[in-house]
């Protein structure tokens, strides 16, 4: 009786597998996709206005455009892992992160430099001026981002352990909600919940941007599902020549996009205009240039802020291993680029 | 008369602690049980070894077992195991035993009398079904991002289970019970101490058992908030970083714990109510 039901169970297990197996492997490879869905990051950058244009819809007329908005690198990963995006956007940390565990994706672009957009926040009260005023103090980011990285860096760099304080790791809004009730002193984090707590009391005490000028350049990278390139390429060029005539957009037109981040995210005019200061837009052009993507077979400055990034996260033991600069060249594909600016 | 059932109520107590293994038999129900576990297991294997399941979602029970090894020595983001789990079941025990104190004389209350059941349900009827994260939001506002948070909403997912199992209990009294009880002049209290917490006793603890269950399913979500240490912080954050064989060794371990938490439900529940069979079934 026991054998018979375990063979049963068998019988129906592979038959699942099989009929998944088969429903995986009979979607037909139709030249042009029903609908893409496109996972973008909650900041401020020229997303927001490609979306609100509907620019990709102008490019990829009769395709179902299906946005969702995602809180941080760390949910974008497990987003992108499971499948749920063909097109999404990592800061370098994840980026790192995705490579190393072989997420099937490929960088398409730069979407934008993080400059003053994120920053870490002081409260006036605690007294801190420099690094080590930190110490004994409570600090939130959300782990895993670039502002993570951007802050144990700043520590190393400053010489200062970082269990000398507290850090916790709060997601954006939580950061918000936690600063407004006095729970912590400070957080590197960014816009537009950044806004809430400089203006409860706080001040910047140091930006992603100025964290650049010391030689630790972070951004977002636009990237797509590998099985997606390979069935729709054009597809893909399409959605980097949308991106980029958003960040012409920005470019060109700031005080139209403002009206847009303002709409987007619902701020005011003033805080939309400053927060877009803090995001540096790259044109698509530049972006094959030596300091960002590059060109194919000579990939620029992106793979080597990846190579230090997974340096550090090995260090803090966050990844099991070192991919060499090659690995991360091989993520990059200047190809999608290169077909879109011509 | 009744001081003659307690009698032998702690008399049975002593006499038959040696029963309380038949949890742990080998009879062929615990052979089945076994055989599943070890089904599961092959399947792993065979899914993992042969490559059918990406490794990225799903690494082999080697690579599960390393991590188990390396968290427990060297630890996960400075902290080991041992202390992620004592912090998550501290944090669980502690508003566990709360939802029960709390819930238990709530729950015979609210069975006992229409009045305070009345007062009281809208109150957890509304509440209990809000989704955990949605409560844990406000709950993080109002109480900061400290334990004080942590445990109330680990506490708010257990009560309602105890609240209502114990309102059934009391209310599946036989009335014959309580009308003997009452007719040999038993005060209010005799009555709640040798009728109904013996009579609803076994109901309770399945709605004990079910209760622990809702604050084992809100753990992952409670520890998300600032945590830096626990089982479910060490999910949530290893879930980040794509490190999914930490991942699936910290819910192996959540759930044993579970199971052994269960499992010592059980024996206290045979050790306080041996009766327990015996009125299920009416053997006597």
């Amino acid at each position: 009786m026991f054998l018979f039901s375990f063979k049963k169970f068998f019988a129906l297990s592979t038959g699942f597998a099989l009929a998944f197996g088969g429903l995986a492997s009979s979607v037909s490879a139709a030249p042009k996709p029903k609908n893409i869905t496109v996972g973008y990051l909650n900041l401020v950058n020229a997303q927001l206005v490609t979306k609100n244009l509907g620019l990709i819809q102008k490019y990829m007329p009769g395709v179902k455009i299906k946005y969702i908005k995602v809180g941080g690198g760390g949910d974008m990963l497990r987003a992108i892992a499971a499948k749920q995006v063909d097109f999404g956007g990592l800061g370098n940390p994840p980026t790192a992160i995705g490579v190393t565990k072989g997420l099937p994706i490929q960088g398409t672009m730069v979407l934008n430099m993080l400059g003053a957009v994120e920053a870490m926040v002081v409260r006036k009260s605690a007294n801190i001026k420099t690094w080590n005023d930190l110490k004994g103090k409570t600090i939130a980011a959300p782990f895993g981002s670039t502002t993570h990285y951007l802050l144990l860096k700043a520590l190393s760099d400053a010489g200062i352990k970082p269990s000398s304080m507290k850090i916790l790791d709060l997601r954006p809004a939580d950061i918000a909600a936690a600063w407004a009730r006095g729970d912590i002193d400070a957080a590197w984090y960014w816009e537009p919940n950044l806004d809430k707590a400089v203006k409860d009391g706080g001040e910047i005490f140091i930006t992603s941007g100025d964290m650049e000028k010391k030689g630790y350049p972070t951004w977002d990278v636009g990237v797509v599902m590998n099985s997606f390139a390979k069935k729709y390429p054009d597809y893909v060029v399409r959605f980097v020549k949308a991106e980029c005539e958003g960040i012409d957009y920005w470019i060109n037109n700031p005080i139209k996009t403002a009206k847009i981040i303002a709409k987007e995210l619902s701020l005011s005019l003033p805080d939309a205009t400053r927060m877009m200061k803090g995001t540096e837009m790259v044109p698509c052009k530049t972006q094959l240039t030596s300091r960002y993507i590059g060109k194919s077979g000579r990939i620029g400055g992106f793979a080597d802020t990846l190579v230090e990034t997974s340096k550090f996260l090995v260090s803090q033991k966050r990844l099991p291993k070192q991919l060499t600069r090659k690995n991360y060249e091989a993520f990059i594909n200047p190809v999608w680029l290169e077909k879109a600016v011509k | 008369m009744l001081s003659d059932l307690k009698i032998s109520h702690s008399f049975r107590l002593f006499r038959k602690p040696l029963r309380l293994f038949r949890t742990f038999s080998f009879d062929r129900y615990f052979y089945a049980s076994i055989s599943t576990v070890l089904v599961l297991f092959l399947l792993w294997i065979f899914l993992t070894s042969t490559g059918i399941a990406d490794e990225l979602f799903l690494p082999g029970p080697v690579k599960v077992w390393e991590s188990f090894l390396s968290v427990l020595t060297e630890g996960y983001q400075g902290s080991t195991l041992v202390v992620h789990v004592y912090t998550s079941l501290l944090r669980i025990l502690i508003s566990f035993m709360l939802a029960c104190i709390v819930g238990i004389p709530l729950g015979i209350l609210m069975g006992a009398s229409k009045f305070a059941r009345a007062l009281l349900n809208p109150l957890i009827e509304f509440y209990r079904p809000l989704p955990p994260l949605g409560l844990y939001t406000l709950l993080v506002m109002w109480l900061g991002i400290g334990e004080e948070s942590k445990l109330s909403l680990l506490f708010l997912a257990g009560l309602p289970g105890v609240i209502i199992a114990t309102i059934q209990a009391v209310q599946d009294i036989d009335e014959s019970y309580l009308r003997v009880a009452r007719g040999l002049g038993a005060s209010k209290r005799t009555i709640l101490l040798n009728v109904y917490l013996p009579a609803a006793g076994p109901t309770i603890l399945a709605g004990m058992r079910i209760s622990l269950g809702f604050v084992y399913t809100v753990l992952v979500a409670a520890e998300i908030v600032a945590a830096t240490a626990g089982i479910g912080w060490m999910i949530w954050d290893a879930s980040k970083f794509l490190l999914s064989d930490v991942v699936i060794m910290g819910l192996i371990v959540l759930g044993l714990t579970g199971i052994a938490l269960d499992l010592f439900m059980r024996m206290l529940g045979k050790l306080l109510m041996p009766w327990t069979r015996k009125s299920r079934f009416g053997t006597s």
